[in-house]
């Protein structure tokens, strides 16, 4: 098949960017949609041009590197997946194909279609983490926890950081990476202690980094590739109001 | 942390919002509840509107309703001002993610909130000066006639008409606001989340349905 891409470039920060049109010929129904830009590429290079950037690691949905505003919508067209679990059986012989990196003022394009999500590691610094001494690890019975709370806690600790809820965001809100985190951590008893901490240092972060607020919206939640609920945010917003009455 | 700065974070400022939103909401149940006496006859009418406004209490709650009006345009303009600079660079295609996968909540109402909102205030304006400051009609018992004002605005099917698009303009408002409220107070539950929101949409359609039906019913006795 043959698709036409319509790609963002621009050639550095803050340089000015528009979009570039460019024709995938010899494209294989069952690529991946990184691998249809893998041939873009290869053809852009024997040319001598610049091929297009765009970042990628694992390839299989676990890593959270690669995400691309694809017709639209942050990681395509697959309801949770992410970008590199696109393929190219999704889209139509000749069909238009429109290639757009994350947009947001804490998100900035450092080339092409990629974008410098730092702002997200500043978050977790500033409290995504339990404090606990090293040591020979606890016997898993000391602790129980029940089985509800642990899966939820799990769902919640699936997120792998991509920034498609920011980019999905009308708000380019990052609350709901921000509140999974929260919430991951504060169900479970090794992160009872930092709680009311941690949402007050996170959520200053957040607002710091120039993410916008949350409109209760939902998008978010329906282009995450881990399918993470809202009700995770409702949760950072009891936690945030429980720890001012502290 | 300094409770001025927690109220004035994004989950602060929506839970604050949130909180002079749905006081905003108490007032329209107790407002509709008030104004159904119409149907009434002029005498209901009258006496509850003039135990109402000749209540000292009255100035007490009008400055209370002022103060939730203003901090919830202040914050909401403050928040869409911030929100607008989070994403300075726009998408050259954009799309709903609800066909990827329909957990979204976004609707047409939830996009257009900031404008309904205005709309809203435009209406609370023009509203207020042409009943609260409006003309001054005397009962034969000497207290303010409001049952014949209203009769009066609306038997000029103009500002039925009128009035009828604000009501639906409030109706959107709701529609996400209600809601959207519970969210900003972290109420969430698997079992009451669906529950609050087919509530609070309800509660929205009865709102709009009694405001809507008020005007209406005034034309149809003036008519007559």
């Amino acid at each position: 098949m043959t698709v036409k891409l319509r790609v963002w470039r621009q050639t550095g920060p803050g340089q000015p960017g528009r979009m570039v049109d460019y024709v995938a010929h010899n494209v294989h129904p069952d690529m991946s949609f990184l691998e249809m830009l893998d041939v873009v590429n290869e053809d852009l290079i024997r040319k001598g041009e610049d091929p297009i950037a765009f970042d990628s690691d694992c390839r299989e949905g676990i890593c959270g590197s690669c995400g691309l505003v694809i017709d639209g919508i942050p990681h395509g067209p697959d309801k949770g997946a992410t970008t590199c679990q696109v393929h190219m059986r999704r889209f139509t012989n000749s069909e238009t194909i429109t290639i757009e990196p994350f947009r947001a003022r804490a998100f900035p394009v450092l080339k092409d279609l990629v974008v410098d999500r730092t702002a997200f590691d500043r978050i977790i610094a500033a409290g995504g983490y339990v404090s606990v001494n090293v040591g020979g690890a606890p016997d898993a019975n000391s602790l129980p926890i029940a089985k509800d709370v642990a899966d939820q806690a799990m769902d919640s600790a699936q997120c792998i950081g991509c920034g498609a809820c920011v980019a999905a965001c009308k708000n380019a809100a990052a609350h709901l990476f921000t509140s999974a985190k929260i919430t991951h951590l504060g169900l479970l008893p090794q992160g009872e202690a930092e709680r009311s901490r941690r949402v007050i240092r996170m959520v200053a972060q957040m607002d710091g980094e120039g993410f916008g607020s949350c409109s209760n919206e939902g998008e978010c939640e329906a282009v995450c590739p881990k399918e993470i609920p809202i009700s995770n945010i409702a949760r950072m917003n009891r936690d945030f109001l429980r720890a001012l009455i502290r | 942390m300094i409770p001025q700065k927690a109220l004035s974070s994004s989950i602060g400022s929506k839970f604050l919002i949130a909180l002079t939103g749905l006081s905003l909401v108490l007032f329209l149940v107790a407002h509709l509840a008030g104004n159904l006496l119409f149907i009434a006859g002029p005498d209901a009418f009258n006496h509850y509107s003039h135990s109402l406004i000749s209540n000292p209490l009255v100035y007490g709650a009008e400055a209370g309703l002022l103060a939730l009006f203003v901090l919830h345009i202040v914050k909401t303009v403050w928040m869409f001002a911030a929100n607008r600079t989070a994403r300075p660079e726009r998408y050259a295609v954009r799309k709903w993610a609800r066909k990827k996968n329909p957990s979204s909540r976004k609707t047409v109402a939830s996009t257009t909130m900031i404008l309904t909102g205005s709309i809203t205030l435009l209406f609370v304006i023009t509203h207020l000066v042409t009943f609260k400051f409006g003309p001054y009609y005397e009962t034969a018992e000497g207290i303010r006639d409001l049952y014949r004002l209203q009769l009066a605005v609306f038997s000029d099917p103009t500002y039925v008409g009128f009035y009828l698009f604000c009501m639906a303009v409030i109706f959107f408002h709701l529609w996400h606001g209600i809601s959207s409220a519970a969210q900003s107070f972290g109420i969430d539950s698997p079992h009451w989340t669906p529950r609050i929101i087919w509530t609070a949409r309800l509660v929205t359609a009865l709102l709009a349905a009694g405001f809507g039906l008020l005007p209406v019913f005034t034309f149809a006795l003036s008519v007559n």
